[in-house]
């Protein structure tokens, strides 16, 4: 049962390359990261004269699709080498080891649940969110900004489980940056 | 050894960050007017030593030192400029700038989607960080003069 995905084969670029030197990978990551804080501008930029929405809201729902995307399709690479999952704890257990270390180069540090449907996956130091503030700092700083950060993350969880066969509902919660709890709730039909 | 101040400029002159750690002689102007006269006297070495230089300048302008101090000035590619004043004894001051370029400029300002680039630097976890690198460095020595 234990994973035979490393983080070295699959990395976000999907490559299987042994990673050439610590510079290059750091571009990869970079990539990523400027590429999502551009598409999280225009997104915002966008939807920022919609007159449906009050004072101090944002419409995200569009970056939450394009991360359903995204994980819907990330889906079948990160898994191509796994038996079939036995249920679904395994599967979130799969989200929340191999599946975040590919993305995120880190794993979930915590992981709750209710056992009816209702996961929390907790990481203290989420990587879109670690350059804003840390435990050192002023928390507070950016947190009316964060939802922009995270809605993108939730949609590629709730793209991931779909493909996986859960359709569900992704709620992010975040209270100090850097940590960030995802909530996954299962819908059951 | 001791770090006294630092100014961060962009390329076009704007004062994006500026602190300082021992510093006794205050210049009796404001920040803003003090940061235009020394954006001004850089940009003026940078050129004199570029004009002047008998040989090809390659990295052009280092450092300067006075009897008291060491102005140590880094240039990046971009544009960016990093100013520290220190005493003239310490060493590696231009390593110390290249860390504060690599591990805390681009790590907190630009990989910070929320930072405008060219403005001020408002971000605390950036201003956190360059205090802290400061006060690790062998560099800084907390001394009351």
């Amino acid at each position: 049962m234990k994973p035979q995905v490393t983080d070295s084969k699959t990395n976000i670029a999907g490559s299987s390359v042994i990673p050439l030197t610590t510079v290059s990978n750091e571009a990869n990551e970079c990539l990523f990261e400027y590429l999502h804080a551009e598409i999280m501008n225009y997104v915002v930029g966008k939807n920022s004269n919609d007159s449906n929405l009050k004072e101090g809201e944002e419409n995200l729902s569009e970056l939450e699709w394009m991360g359903f995307g995204v994980g819907y399709r990330i889906i079948e690479r990160l898994t191509r080498e796994w038996v079939r999952f036995k249920d679904e704890l395994d599967m979130i257990k799969f989200i929340c080891t191999d599946y975040w270390s590919s993305l995120y180069q880190k794993q979930i540090d915590n992981l709750k649940t209710n056992h009816h449907g209702t996961y929390v996956l907790q990481d203290n130091e989420f990587r879109l969110l670690k350059h804003l503030a840390n435990n050192t700092s002023n928390n507070k700083q950016y947190l009316r900004e964060c939802p922009r950060l995270i809605s993108f993350t939730c949609g590629l969880l709730r793209g991931s489980l779909a493909n996986l066969g859960i359709s569900s509902i992704v709620k992010a919660e975040i209270t100090l940056i850097p940590t960030c709890k995802f909530h996954v709730e299962v819908q059951r039909v | 050894m001791t770090i006294h101040n630092l100014y961060i400029f962009s390329k076009n002159g704007v004062l994006l960050y500026y602190n300082e750690w021992n510093r006794l002689n205050k210049s009796g102007i404001t920040k803003e007017e003090e940061a235009k006269l020394m954006y001004g006297m850089l940009f003026s070495i940078k050129s004199f030593v570029n004009k002047i230089s008998p040989l090809d300048p390659k990295e052009g302008f280092l450092y300067y030192k006075t009897s008291k101090y060491s102005l140590h000035y880094l240039e990046t590619p971009s544009g960016l400029k990093f100013v520290l004043n220190t005493d003239t004894i310490s060493q590696n001051v231009r390593e110390l700038l290249q860390q504060l370029y690599r591990q805390v400029y681009v790590e907190y300002v630009v990989k910070n989607p929320f930072c405008k680039l060219n403005e001020p630097i408002q971000s605390e976890l950036f201003k956190t960080k360059v205090d802290e690198l400061m006060k690790k460095s062998p560099i800084y020595l907390n001394r009351s003069l």
